[in-house]
């Protein structure tokens, strides 16, 4: 398969700060591309170098083969951007700032362009200083996909959305990806990711950690369950079960870790008394630890 | 009104313009429908001014005449004041806003080059500030004729045509400097000391012999120095703010190109 977005060592400092540390990335022809990290982590200084919005401090990268910054313009005729703290100009209406958008590119269908506003839901009469955070996203989404893209790099794309509208937008990436566009999609949230992604790339403190297919994640998810037993238990009923760990037992309430499936230790556990079974969606930092020990030095 | 970034500026001015342009020519109407009335008495006080003072409300030879009111009472303070005012303020805010506000990272992931950005907003400035030039031109000509005034039209537009000049200089600075740095208090806080030191750089010159030499330095001094009120345009005094605009706005073109954009 090939290789759309290639980053080489791609570093960057802001004065004595940290930005992103010899990055090595590889998105694919056809993919969406998870970007996983931590607020801070280094996401958006990438996916602004990427867009020549900000410039390497050393290190390059290229999208389409293409030189992000002697091409840039090339690039971005073929690349969409959205991003989560989305500022468009107050003083107009949503059609208004789109048409702009489109005479800045140029060679847009306005019937997609209402097509994708009634899919959404957004009204775009409406000036644009009136409109919700969701609804401003909506228009920002809208841009991102009116122009029908090669590329679409989406920064924290879903904050601010209703789970409904998220719903619509990951239906609407996933489309995207069927009709053979790539997505780099960047977030904090593992489930967002793992719904929608191929791959993911998951990025701490400015170093790409590792990249996995979404498949390989989920076989490692993390799970914390909360379990309460209609009588007292004693841990050795968990004992051996592969995957459980951070067990400890108050009263008749049950609290573990598990890796992996799940399997097994329910089946365990439906053996004895259960009153009520919860499930935590681990936090991000919480997967880090599990995947990569440490965390001493974690900076949220 | 909305195909490229000059006419969506020119479109994001399309209330305050009216507004400058309604307030250019009332001044312009009133100061000079007002000559016949004071003109008298002015010419009076004119003459009893020490000349530290005189220096700055003009240097027209002849106080008495139509065009050395007209100089003292519009064209040495009041005409560089407003289009500083307008070009500074335009210059130092139309990149900045965007930047702080965060719409230039969405602007610039279209395929168009952040120079091309720069040379389109600038381009807006010029076309706001000759029409708000024209507009001022026509309050004194309007005010001219109601009043009875014999006064050069021709040497009126040459004179708000200088003003105009200067204040594109002042406003290519003020470009320059958010383009070079991202902050609007530079962009606005550098251009404004640097047009009070030059105001008064050019007036105190001929008073004090320390100054003199340093005169041509300021811009100022390329406006109003060789009397387009009375004289007409000074071909080389124009080609020196315009050599300076077109060299600050090369400088505002090549330091935005270069630097990262901030969040």
């Amino acid at each position: 398969m090939s290789v759309v977005i290639h980053t080489e060592n791609l570093t960057k400092f802001y004065g004595k700060n940290r930005g992103v540390i010899d990055l090595n990335l590889e998105v694919l022809q056809g993919e969406i591309f998870g970007f996983l990290g931590p607020n801070g982590a280094g996401k958006t200084t990438t996916i602004r170098t990427l867009l020549d919005f900000i410039r390497p401090t050393h290190g390059s990268a290229t999208i389409f083969g293409l030189d992000t910054r002697r091409d840039s313009l090339r690039i971005r005729k073929r690349t969409s951007y959205m991003l989560a703290e989305l500022a468009l100009y107050e003083n107009m209406t949503g059609a208004e700032f789109l048409r702009y958008f489109i005479h800045l590119r140029g060679d847009v269908d306005w019937r997609f362009v209402q097509e994708l506003a009634e899919r959404l839901k957004s009204d775009l009469s409406q000036p644009i200083r009136s409109l919700s955070r969701g609804n401003r996203q909506k228009i920002g989404l809208i841009q991102a996909l009116m122009h029908r893209p090669e590329l679409l790099i989406l920064d924290e794309p879903t904050s601010g959305l209703d789970p409904l509208m998220q719903r619509e937008f990951y239906n609407m990436i996933t489309e995207a990806r069927d009709e053979g566009r790539i997505v780099l999609l960047s977030s904090h949230l593992l489930p967002e990711v793992e719904r929608v992604c191929d791959r993911v790339g998951i990025i701490r403190e400015g170093r790409l950690i590792t990249v996995e297919h979404v498949v390989n994640l989920k076989e490692r998810a993390l799970r914390r369950l909360e379990i309460r037993f209609a009588a007292p238990v004693t841990d050795e009923v968990f004992a051996g079960l592969p995957g459980v760990s951070e067990v400890h037992i108050e009263n008749n309430v049950f609290h573990c870790t598990v890796m992996g499936s799940l399997d097994p230790f329910i089946k365990a556990v439906a053996r004895l008394p259960v009153m009520d079974l919860i499930s935590h969606q681990p936090s991000l930092e919480e997967v880090f630890m599990a995947y990569y020990g440490g965390g001493d030095d974690y900076v949220e | 009104m909305l195909s490229n970034v000059f006419l969506k500026t020119l479109r994001d001015w399309r209330l305050s313009l009216p507004l400058w342009g309604i307030g250019m020519a009332l001044l312009a109407l009133w100061v000079m429908g007002l000559y016949p009335t004071i003109g008298e008495s002015y010419a009076d006080m004119m003459e009893d001014l020490p000349p530290a003072l005189a220096i700055f409300v003009g240097e027209a030879a002849d106080m008495a005449s139509a065009e050395g009111y007209l100089s003292a009472e519009m064209f040495s303070f009041m005409v560089p004041l407003l289009f500083l005012v307008l070009t500074v303020g335009f210059g130092g805010s139309t990149i900045a806003r965007e930047e702080e506000q965060g719409t230039l990272d969405l602007l610039l992931s279209n395929p168009i080059p952040r120079w091309r950005v720069v040379l389109e907003k600038f381009a807006a400035l010029v076309v706001i500030t000759m029409l708000l030039a024209l507009t001022l031109w026509l309050g004194l000509v309007i005010g001219a004729t109601i009043a009875s005034v014999e006064i050069s039209f021709l040497r009126m537009a040459e004179s708000t045509f200088s003003g105009a000049l200067l204040g594109l200089a002042f406003g290519a600075l003020a470009l320059a400097l958010v383009c070079a740095t991202g902050k609007r208090t530079w962009g606005i806080g550098i251009p404004a000391v640097l047009g009070i030191a030059s105001f008064l750089l050019d007036g105190f010159a001929p008073l004090v012999e320390a100054l003199e030499p340093y005169r041509k330095l300021s811009p100022f001094y390329y406006y109003s120095g060789a009397e387009p009120l009375a004289n007409g345009l000074n071909p080389v005094h124009v080609a020196v703010l315009l050599g300076l605009t077109l060299l600050l706005l090369a400088v505002a073109l090549i330091a935005f190109e270069r630097r990262d954009l901030a969040v």
